[in-house]
């Protein structure tokens, strides 16, 4: 080859070179940014008034005093809200309101029995307010405002009436004033539909806030408060000021999203006003502040992940790794010693050689099934354990998948090193086994450490093998290797398929995922410095 | 069991010569006088119709020699005709070949040493190797010399310094080493690291020791002062040296032997082999007539 076209194709080689390294970093960064962004939302976050008071419940972290104050400024500002909810509703909820009069009757029928009024008196008391009952069902499920204001007269004839002073059926009349009121300002054609309406505004209302100060909490916890994080709030936010509704804008043609304002729906009502109110003050109701929650990484997390942090599936994470490498490396680097020192070249070994390589490339479900038939159910009992799955069965899976790379890395690494300083050793008097400890094995252990780098990382982020082995998407923090654990990995899988709350709470995952990445970088770099000092002790610098 | 490979006598131990510096080394000394036969307590070795079969390749035929204690035994000859091989087969090292086979009987100190009851450490501790290329471990100097001492059993800090410390002095090598013993052996240059390796096999306390080409990747300074080395070596040691390098063999050894396809040719003292060779085949090669 003449000089000048090695001189081109010296430059071509580096431009390429130079394209791979830049195409690479341009992949890490497309596929990485996002995820490490979005992972970052779940520890750097708008935290609201919400987050700091669950800490305070869940984990007894931050202020007490502090807490309480805010607690209360945001239940102040969000009392008006369900004030003006409430108002509005004491006028339509015809329902409701009917059933309250049937309960006031009820209420009203004890005490006059407690009373211990004679007979007619009674029977009299007892007619009336039946009557006066039925007058507002009536009135509550009329929708002419004559009729209803009729009604309404008719029970307030009764108001200044002696007989009912002091007693519970003066709720009946403060029942009738309020709809008289309410009634006045309603378009009572549109009830019904104002009904429907208000559930739905009601239900983002309790995304928002939490339940109605007076409602009891419901048993499932995660709408105890709602939403904790700002963003959510916003997007709630966005959802209570605009409808979405799919209509058919041409005959014929698909339908299309258009978004009404809910403002306009109840235009003309007491709520017109609340959506105002609440985009101005919802600063004021949830009292946002930039949180670093670094305690993601060691707090636990509620059920469904809906609030707290992903520590157990880091410890789990951690303890499968470490608990698998403690198993693989020595019979890793042992059967490595055999093959490249003892074995001789014959048919078996021959052929444990071609199971090995073979084995290392057998996909990892398989490996699971292995570990659930061989360790769960026959190894386990063996030895008086129950025969379920746990820590220390899903950790001796997880040695056999990498246990043909540590063999294969250690055999190597223990090959290269030179006959010579076999030799030297044993011309000094040394036995093989006393060489190979004291001369073999410290030469080799940069290789070795290479391969115990790759099983790490392979090992922190397998699912397949602990899927029926030792992983559990939702349980207690393990206190024994006999107990099962979440992990990273399967916590990420099972928030990606199985869990459909946790679609309520997107960062969990990224988080998750991101704390995967990190924990594994951070395994690789502990096992690469220590790699490079060994090796640059054994080069001599 | 192996009880007549015994531990050179404990007198000797302390007699490792301490060298006064480092002898300027430049011109081809002349040829030297034989010895005259000292009363030595070094085991004798002798190989007695010895033969060496790689697979079903021969290595050396026949060899029948006696070395002479307490003097240096040179053995020269063309590339591949099995000094090498005999050299190696003093200390058994060649058993890490596999498919070999040794007929006839090989003697240190009137013990068969390829007999199965024999203790391959003892004989290994006492017949101490030098090898071609500077092989030191990938440890520290201090570790690398006292790595023998330790295989005997000698645990004790001080006892293992004050080897160490001997061992360096009779290489030649402590005055440029003693500031950092701590020091990686693989930091130190080819001819340093060379007599290392001898300052490591004498830690042992050998009696003979075995010199493949020791000099064939140092440098001529270098190699003058092992040669120098060597020269003060042999009142207390026996050393068989293989060497391409003739006028070396010329300059350093007692006695030398001639080997020559896979067999011994002549052995005779180093005067008459250079001088009055006895066979046509010594006098060409000597000449460089061929080689």
């Amino acid at each position: 080859m003449k000089a000048s076209g090695r001189v081109i194709l010296d430059k071509v080689f580096t431009v390429i070179t130079g394209l791979s390294v830049i195409l690479l970093i341009i992949v890490l960064l497309v596929i990485l940014g996002p995820m490490l962004w979005r992972g970052l939302s779940a520890v750097a976050f708008k935290g609201t008034v919400e987050f700091r008071k669950m800490q305070l419940a869940e984990f007894a972290q931050g202020d007490e005093s502090a807490v309480h104050i805010e607690t209360a400024k945001a239940e102040t500002a969000q009392k008006t809200v369900y004030e003006m909810i409430d108002r509005f509703k004491n006028g339509v909820d015809f329902e409701k309101l009917a059933d309250r009069a049937k309960d006031i009757y009820r209420d009203f029928g004890e005490e006059l029995q407690r009373k211990g009024l004679p007979r007619e008196e009674y029977t009299e008391l007892r007619s009336l307010s039946r009557k006066i009952r039925n007058e507002l069902a009536a009135a509550f499920s009329s929708r002419d405002i004559g009729e209803i204001n009729e009604h309404i007269e008719y029970v307030l004839k009764y108001s200044s009436d002696v007989r009912f002073k002091g007693t519970v059926a003066i709720q009946f009349f403060q029942m009738a004033n309020n709809y008289k009121d309410a009634a006045a300002k309603i378009d009572l054609e549109k009830r019904d539909e104002y009904a429907s309406e208000l559930a739905e505004l009601e239900e983002i209302i309790k995304g928002l806030f939490g339940p109605h100060p007076e409602e009891d909490s419901p048993a499932l916890a995660q709408f105890r408060y709602g939403a904790t994080r700002w963003d959510q709030a916003q997007n709630l936010l966005y959802k209570l000021r605009l409808k979405e509704k799919w209509v058919e804008q041409e005959p014929g043609q698909p339908l299309v999203k258009i978004a009404l304002s809910r403002a306009e729906l109840f235009a003309g009502t007491e709520l017109k006003g609340l959506f105002g109110f609440v985009e101005k003050n919802l600063d004021k109701m949830l009292l946002p502040r930039w949180t670093f929650y670094w305690r993601y990484f060691v707090d636990d997390s509620t059920p469904g992940h809906y609030f707290g942090g992903i520590g157990p599936e880091i410890l789990g994470t951690l303890m499968l790794t470490l608990l698998s490498m403690i198993f693989v490396v020595p019979f890793g680097v042992i059967s490595a010693a055999y093959l490249a020192e003892c074995a001789r070249d014959n048919l078996i070994i021959r052929i444990i050689r071609m199971c090995i390589n073979t084995l290392a490339g057998v996909p990892s479900i398989v490996f699971g099934l292995f570990g659930l038939a061989f360790f769960v159910l026959f190894f386990l009992p063996l030895f008086g354990a129950p025969s379920k799955p746990c820590i220390l069965a899903g950790s001796l899976t997880l040695a056999v998948l990498t246990l043909p790379v540590m063999i294969r890395s250690s055999e190597e690494a223990i090959r290269a090193v030179p006959q010579t300083y076999k030799e030297a050793s044993l011309a000094l008097g040394a036995s093989g086994f006393r060489t190979f400890m004291t001369v073999t094995l410290p030469a080799a252990l940069p290789g070795i450490l290479t391969g115990v780098i790759l099983s790490l990382s392979r090992v922190a982020g397998e699912t397949a093998p602990i899927l029926f082995t030792a992983g559990i998407a939702v349980g207690p923090v393990p206190k024994s290797i006999f107990q099962t654990t979440r992990t990273l990995s399967y916590g990420s899988w099972d928030m990606a398929v199985a869990d459909k709350l946790a679609a309520q709470v997107p960062h969990n995952q990224y988080g998750m995922v991101v704390a995967l990445v990190l924990l594994i970088l951070c395994l690789n770099a502990l096992a690469i410095i220590l790699r490079s000092r060994v090796f640059k002790r054994l080069k001599g610098q | 069991m192996l009880s007549s490979i015994v531990p050179v006598s404990k007198e000797k131990s302390g007699k490792l010569a301490l060298l006064h510096g480092v002898k300027e080394k430049s011109v081809v000394k002349p040829m030297k006088k034989t010895k005259p036969v000292q009363e030595c307590a070094c085991p004798v070795v002798e190989a007695r119709n010895f033969s060496f079969y790689y697979g079903t390749k021969m290595g050396i035929k026949d060899i029948t020699m006696k070395i002479q204690p307490c003097a240096v035994t040179a053995i020269i000859g063309p590339s591949g005709c099995g000094k090498s091989t005999f050299l190696r087969s003093i200390n058994r090292i060649n058993d890490l070949i596999p498919n070999i086979r040794v007929e006839g009987e090989m003697f240190v100190n009137n013990q068969d040493i390829y007999v199965k009851q024999i203790n391959l450490v003892n004989l290994r501790q006492q017949v101490g190797m030098v090898f071609q290329k500077p092989n030191p471990f990938p440890k520290s100097i201090f570790d690398n010399v006292a790595y023998g001492s330790k295989l005997q059993g000698i645990k004790k800090r001080g006892d293992l310094q004050e080897i160490v410390e001997e061992s360096l002095k009779a290489a030649a090598l402590w005055d440029e080493v003693k500031d950092d013993l701590r020091k990686s052996a693989l930091s130190l240059s080819g001819g340093q690291q060379q007599r290392l390796c001898i300052a490591r096999a004498l830690a042992t306390k050998p009696s003979v020791l075995l010199m493949d080409e020791p000099c064939s990747a140092l440098d001529p300074i270098s190699t003058g002062k092992i040669e120098d080395l060597i020269d003060n070596l042999k009142k207390d040691y026996t050393i068989v040296i293989v060497t391409h390098n003739m006028q070396q063999a010329a300059r350093v050894s007692d006695q030398t032997a001639f080997f020559c396809l896979g067999e011994l040719i002549e052995y005779d003292t180093t005067t008459i082999i250079f001088e009055r060779p006895n066979k046509k085949q010594t006098e060409d090669y000597v000449t460089g007539r061929f080689g």
